[in-house]
Parts: C-alpha cells; structure tokens; sequence
C-alpha cells in the first residue's frame, strides 16, 4: 500500500508543469523575483531599468494562465477580478492578451522588452531569457 | 435617451466572457474609452428610482504620462432631467495627468480622487459591496482635490503621498461631500500580502463656508478566500460645533459562492455638525452575474435618524 502510495505521489511530481517567466533575448536584468513579476503583471510595476515593459498573458481559461494566476499571482480568480475592476477605474490595463505561444513567440521578436510566461515541456529554445522557475501544482 | 442607456446597458454584457477586460481601444491612438452606470432604488428619496451616475473613462498612457479623465452625469431620473433640470450639466469627477518619473517616483495634477482611506480610492457603486456609503467618505474629508500630488511607491506596493491644492474646486456643485478650495494631505498606504492598511491626515476649507477643519485616520483591509474585511477609523476637529470626534465602520463581505456575496456593516459616528452621534448597521446581498455587473439589495438600519430603509442597485462597468 506504501509502494503505491509512494509511486503515486512521485509520478504526480514528475507529471508537475514546469511554468518559466520569460522576456526577449534583450530583457534589461537576468532574472525577477516573484513578487516583481507579480507588480509587473498587476500594472504596479511597468519600467525597468528605465524600459517601460511590456507584459503578455492568455486568454481566460487558458490553462497555463489559470496556472499563472494561482502560483505567481497568488490570487484567486474572484480576487482578481475585484483587483482589475478597481485598476480599471483607476486608469491600469490589464496585459496584452494572446491567443497561441506563436503569438506571444512574436511579440517576443518585434517588442522590447517584453515579458511572458511558456510552458518548458512545449516551448523550444527561441532565444528567451527565463527570468523565473515556477511549477504549476 | 432611454434607448442609448438600454444599448449601453445590454452592450456591456458582451464583456462578460473575458472578466477583465473593459473599454475599447481607440484605434491609432493611445486612448481608451469606457464607463460605468449605477441605477438605484431608494424609498427615503423624492424619485425613488435614478441613475444615479452615468459616467464616462477616458485613459491614455503614453510613455511615462498617464491620462485619465471621469465625466459623468449625476442623478439622471427618467423623464430625462438631472438634478431635476432638463439641461444636463456633465461634472468632470476627475481629469488628471500623472507623470512617472521614475519606478518610485510620480507627479499627478489636475481633480483627482484625494488620496485618503480605502473606500474613497474607488468611491463608485460597482467597484463597492454596498450601494450606500459610510458617514467617513462624505463628511470628514473633501472626495476630491483639484491640485498637485506627489507620489514615492516602496517595493513596488508601499506607497506615500503629499497633496496641495490651493484654488478653487473644478467639480460638481451639487455634490452632497465637502467640496475644498484648501486641502493639504498626507497619506501612506502599506501592503503585506493580502493585508492593507493605511494612515491619512490633512487640512481643508471648505469652499462655501469657508470652515476650516483637522482630520486624521487610520484603515486595514484583509482579504482571505472567502471574503473581505475592512475597517476604517477617522476624526475631523472643525470649528466650535462643526467636528466629527469620531466616525468608523467595520465591514465584512463573505463569498458565500463565487458570484454571490453577504455584506454587513456596523458603523458608528459622532457628527456635531448634524447633532447626531448613532450607530448604522447594515445587511446586504450582492450577485455579481458576471465581472462587470452588480445586483445589490441591502437594509439600512439607523438608530437615531429615520433613514431605515430597503436600497437595491443595479451597476455596470464597460
């Protein structure tokens, strides 16, 4: 029953997603803590080093948004919406929002700088600087 | 105008699938429109039904400048008058311009929302639980400054403001909260995860009385995954016979499921200008359909004024 349990709980951690923040290949630092990502995507935050930053997310629902929202953000999705609502009126946008990695992959190329987040197991190596190492539970 | 507030109304629906998106780019431009409409039903006023704001958000961010300007329409009834006239007079609620000078560093000029407690960072009925207000954000600060800010954010969250004003008012001269041609402030709004707290004092003139007063208070916020808490403590020393020694409330929203909500209120206050020192409480429920729309009902319990009452709303961002 150990056994099981044990291999249980290993191959859910080797099945965990691995979320990496990423910005072009010219991203004016190395790396960002969590909580600068956190202001960056909440529009708290929007220059670095004198760059004002462009922040790209997905569309709602989007999977690895959800899991964005919830080990980055650490917000739930009523909480955010009560955050925007109040940022809205206070002149803040939210960030871009893209409909595929091809998408964001270009935005990456034309726009600088420009942060994201990909999913490491899909995203091939385009020349991103990750920036920050997250896991979606 | 019946019909543009109904196309208004039902077009802001079509926002609903994306929760956080609002307005509308304005193509080539940096600009971006939208607004909000709160409706209300109130027995203890003259029309017992309003809009009580139909309001207008233009924003524009440009490099390091941010623009943002509020024009609205107030106590709208439905033979089309507002405040009773026909002539409809829009009020600019605020017209503001911010320049970031660096990360930590920011200018604002212009009206702006005075940079005072919690509730009145976002004094309108749908970013609110409640469609009434507490006794603190009418009576013991001016709403709004027409001046200068200066603005030095900690860490990207902490965030500390001086605000001069030292002219005359640009806003609404029908408003029912003090209205200032004087208003120094001092305000410093601390985060720490989901708890907020905040400290604001300040000098005002009154712009008609020309009363002069003192205030001073102290707000937390708490959110956690099943609702918010808030509390907020204020006092204003005036004039012989004009202060408020105290007004606070503390009020509790609890998520009872992801679009509906329970509000209740306890609120307290010692106005002498109004001779009235009592305790207000309030319940109420909110049903949020989707992200930008607001069902509101609420009962109003006074102890000392007669202004118990049933209050519903209906508020749409878009």
């Amino acid at each position: 029953m150990i056994k099981i349990l044990l291999s249980f709980i290993f191959g859910t951690l080797l099945m965990a997603q691995e979320l990496l923040v990423v910005g072009d290949a010219g991203f004016p630092v190395e790396n960002l803590t969590k909580e600068e990502i956190k202001s960056i995507f909440l529009d708290k935050k929007r220059f670095i080093d004198g760059k004002k930053v462009l922040a790209m997310n997905y569309e709602y629902n989007h999977p690895l948004r959800l899991c964005f929202e919830r080990t980055i953000l650490e917000k739930s999705e009523q909480s955010l919406e009560r955050y925007w609502r109040k940022a809205y009126y206070n002149g803040k946008r939210p960030p871009k929002v893209v409909t595929s990695v091809e998408m964001l992959l270009s935005y990456f190329e034309n726009v600088h700088p420009t942060i994201g987040y990909v999913d490491a197991n899909e995203t091939v190596d385009k020349g991103l600087k990750v920036l920050y190492k997250g896991e979606c539970p | 105008m019946k019909k543009i507030l109904l196309f208004v109304i039902f077009s802001s629906f079509l926002f609903s699938t994306e929760p956080i998106e609002y307005g509308w780019d304005i193509p080539h431009t940096p600009l971006r429109v939208g607004g909000y409409i709160d409706a209300l039903y109130d027995k203890s006023i003259e029309e017992k039904f309003l809009f009580e704001d139909l309001s207008l958000l233009l924003s524009a961010n440009q490099n390091r400048f941010d623009f943002l300007s509020e024009i609205e329409i107030s106590h709208f009834n439905l033979d089309g008058k507002s405040h009773g006239s026909a002539d409809i007079d829009p009020n600019f609620e605020r017209l503001q311009l911010m320049y970031t000078i660096d990360d930590t560093h920011a200018i604002k000029v212009g009206r702006f929302n005075s940079d005072v407690d919690f509730w009145n960072q976002a004094p309108v009925n749908i970013l609110q639980e409640t469609t009434t207000v507490p006794h603190i954000t009418r009576s013991l600060y001016p709403k709004a400054t027409t001046g200068i800010s200066y603005i030095k954010t900690f860490n990207d969250e902490d965030k500390f403001s001086i605000t001069f004003q030292n002219n005359r008012d640009i806003g609404d001269e029908y408003a029912d909260w003090v209205v200032a041609d004087k208003h120094i402030s001092l305000a410093y709004h601390g985060v720490n995860d989901e708890f907020l707290w905040s400290l604001a004092s300040g000098f005002y003139r009154e712009e008609k009385s020309q009363h002069e007063a003192y205030y001073a208070g102290v707000g937390v916020e708490y959110e956690y995954k099943e609702g918010v808490f808030q509390a907020e403590l204020f006092t204003q020393k005036g004039e012989e016979g004009l202060s408020k020694p105290y007004s606070a409330y503390l009020e509790s929203t609890w998520n009872f499921s992801k679009r509906q909500n329970i509000v209740m209120r306890l609120e307290a206050y010692d106005d002498e200008e109004l001779a009235t020192e009592e305790v207000v409480s309030l319940l109420g429920y909110v049903y949020r359909p989707f992200s930008n729309l607001a069902l509101k009902g609420e009962y109003v319990h006074h102890s000392d004024l007669p202004l118990n009452r049933f209050v519903a709303s209906f508020s749409v961002m878009f």
